[in-house]
């Protein structure tokens, strides 16, 4: 049997298991698509991309169409820690609810701060029922990074006041999965900016087992969606890159696909935004675009419904979905040989500082060089 | 009708060592113009986007990266394992505190330079380092390729390459040092010369000749 054929049965296996459990809710994905005036040809269509996106044969799109009708078997918790909320609004708020966020609704969400109706000590309890009764087998995903600094006070979540630390090490002890959603989760984002005060981490910092990171702020719903996809039908991980994000995602640099590739390697560059290379879509690089050091799948992807991604829409991508972005990237409009060390008067404080350095080691080399100087008649 | 020499000569460095150098020199010059371009795209665009100008230049910064590489290896190779001492022997002064005085008054115009091999150790220590910097920037140079063609050698060098992206924290820390290390290359290049030229005038020998020739000329 070849590697598919056994995935495929893999797969198989793990759909007719999923398919003993109770679903959450008696609406079925059907339903709900019918609801919407999504057709069943669409959702194939849908799946077939999935499949697709995923780097799977065409097969397996009936096993994408049948995984993404049990998804409401397989519990899901989403934790927010220090974060904005971005990620899950990138999900979520689309005009018209297409079949990525509608996954999302029918996927058993036991816990989500931004979507449930419940508050307070109720939605504690909520947490730590569905912790308890899934335990073992809930797939956690987080948003946010997670502080550390003053062990952790820096950030407390709900009404017992526990903080974010504590609560993530906690729901990973249940966890059969953990998925850092975005890149805050993932690496630490802009609370782990310099000089990062809380000493805020991605999770995989702060517990000792394996993390999906999925870089991006946001990260595209499709690799939200193809992640829980991928974990629903065959219950492991994908495979993973340098950084623990998919391959099938990140295994390719933005500037790897890009679009205006092709000006790049001809030397065609925009000088500024607005001038006639940006009018003829020229490549962005001399604009700061990081597309060279990121790994991600935006100019296949793209975002809001395959519609746009930063490039097409003329600014260079920022490499968002990287480690360490908002201190590595910057100057997000200017490439990085081209960046300056610090701010703009720091940096002339720093080149200041060896320039008069330079010369005061100088000027003491030849005061004690004239003193061991042999006389000139010599 | 017979001249008699007025100079005795001495052959300081093989034809190894110059071959070695000069293509290094080569490679360095070609790899800081071809650099500063990738860094930033300081040509005008052609007429027609058939020249591949980022291409090609890309292709001989590839090229001569592969010869550098090739040539910090070697010369790693002939250090340790050359016929000739003569640079091992510098060893003994790197390790001798009086060396590294006599050394250094040397240079602030306060005495001879005496020396067991061909370099003093400041100079030993500066090439060394230099070396060092050369295999560093090979490396993430080599990283930074893998990235540029997925076939071949750049797919054979991927999952190190990955591995060392992952260790500097991504491809953009990758990136950066290469920039930065390019700049250490140019201030050693503008010291480098300014020395072998002022020792030669300095201590009356022949420093960038031998370089050359391979020999030293001293007066009968």
């Amino acid at each position: 049997m070849d590697t598919h054929a056994a995935l495929y049965q893999q797969g198989k296996a793990r759909l007719d298991m999923l398919r003993q459990l109770k679903a959450r809710t008696p609406h079925s994905l059907e339903n709900k698509m019918m609801e919407n005036e999504i057709t069943r040809r669409d959702f194939m269509k849908w799946s077939a991309s999935v499949t697709a996106m995923l780097a799977l044969p065409l097969p397996f799109s009936s096993l994408v169409a049948e995984a993404a009708e049990l998804a409401d078997r397989v519990p899901l918790i989403w934790l927010h820690m220090a974060e904005c909320t971005g990620c899950s609004e990138s999900l979520i708020r689309t005009d018209t609810p297409n079949l990525d966020s509608l996954i999302f609704d029918h996927v058993s969400l036991e816990y989500h701060e931004t979507l449930m109706a419940a508050s307070g000590w109720q939605a504690e309890e909520n947490l730590e029922h569905a912790m308890e009764a899934y335990k073992g087998r809930y797939l956690l995903a987080v948003e946010g990074a997670i502080p550390t600094a003053n062990n952790g006070s820096f950030l407390t979540v709900g009404c017992k006041g526990h903080t974010g630390l504590e609560i993530i090490k906690h729901a990973a002890e249940g966890a059969a999965a953990i998925i850092s959603v975005g890149t805050c989760a993932a690496f630490g984002g802009v609370q782990a900016a310099h000089p990062n005060p809380t000493e805020a981490k991605g999770v995989h910092e702060v517990i000792d087992k394996t993390v999906i990171n999925l870089g991006g702020c946001p990260p595209s719903e499709k690799n939200i969606v193809g992640t829980l996809m991928y974990y629903i039908m065959f219950g492991k991980l994908p495979a993973l890159d340098m950084f623990n994000r998919p391959k099938w995602a990140y295994g390719a640099r933005v500037h790897d696909n890009c679009e205006r590739r092709g000006r790049f390697d001809a030397g065609e560059f925009v000088e500024e935004f607005g001038d006639q290379g940006a009018k003829d879509g020229y490549c962005l690089y001399k604009l700061g675009c990081k597309g060279p050091y990121s790994y991600n799948n935006c100019p296949t992807e793209r975002f809001n419904h395959h519609t746009s991604w930063p490039v097409l829409a003329g600014h260079g991508c920022i490499g968002c979905s990287e480690p360490n972005f908002w201190d590595d990237m910057a100057d997000f409009e200017k490439p990085l040989g081209r960046q300056l060390l610090h701010g703009v008067d720091a940096t002339a404080d720093t080149v200041g500082a060896v320039i008069l350095g330079a010369t005061a080691v100088g000027i003491g080399a030849h005061a004690v060089a004239s003193i061991f100087a042999k006389p000139l008649e010599e | 009708m017979s001249h008699s020499a007025t100079h005795t000569r001495t052959l300081i460095f093989s034809p190894a060592i110059r071959i070695f150098h000069w293509f290094r020199a080569l490679s360095i010059l070609i790899l800081v113009i071809t650099g500063f371009y990738i860094s930033w795209p300081f040509l005008v665009a052609p007429e027609s986007n058939d020249v591949q100008v980022q291409s090609y230049i890309r292709f001989a910064h590839l090229v001569f990266g592969f010869l550098l590489t090739a040539v910090t290896l070697v010369r790693f190779y002939l250090f340790f394992f050359g016929k000739s001492d003569i640079e091992r022997r510098s060893i003994q002064d790197v390790l001798s505190v009086k060396s590294w005085l006599v050394q250094l008054r040397s240079y602030l115009w306060s005495g001879h330079l005496h020396k067991a091999g061909v370099y003093g150790p400041l100079q030993f220590v500066t090439y060394a380092a230099i070396s060092f910097a050369a295999l560093f920037i090979c490396i993430t140079g080599l990283v930074l390729y893998a990235n540029v063609y997925h076939l071949g050698m750049g797919g054979m060098m991927w999952e190190p390459a990955a591995w060392i992206t992952a260790q500097m924290g991504g491809l953009a820390e990758v990136r950066i040092w290469h920039h930065y290390l390019t700049w250490v290359f140019i201030i050693f290049t503008v010291i480098h010369v300014y020395m072998a030229v002022w020792s030669g005038i300095r201590f009356k020998h022949n420093s960038v000749d031998s370089i050359v020739s391979g020999y030293d000329y001293h007066k009968k």
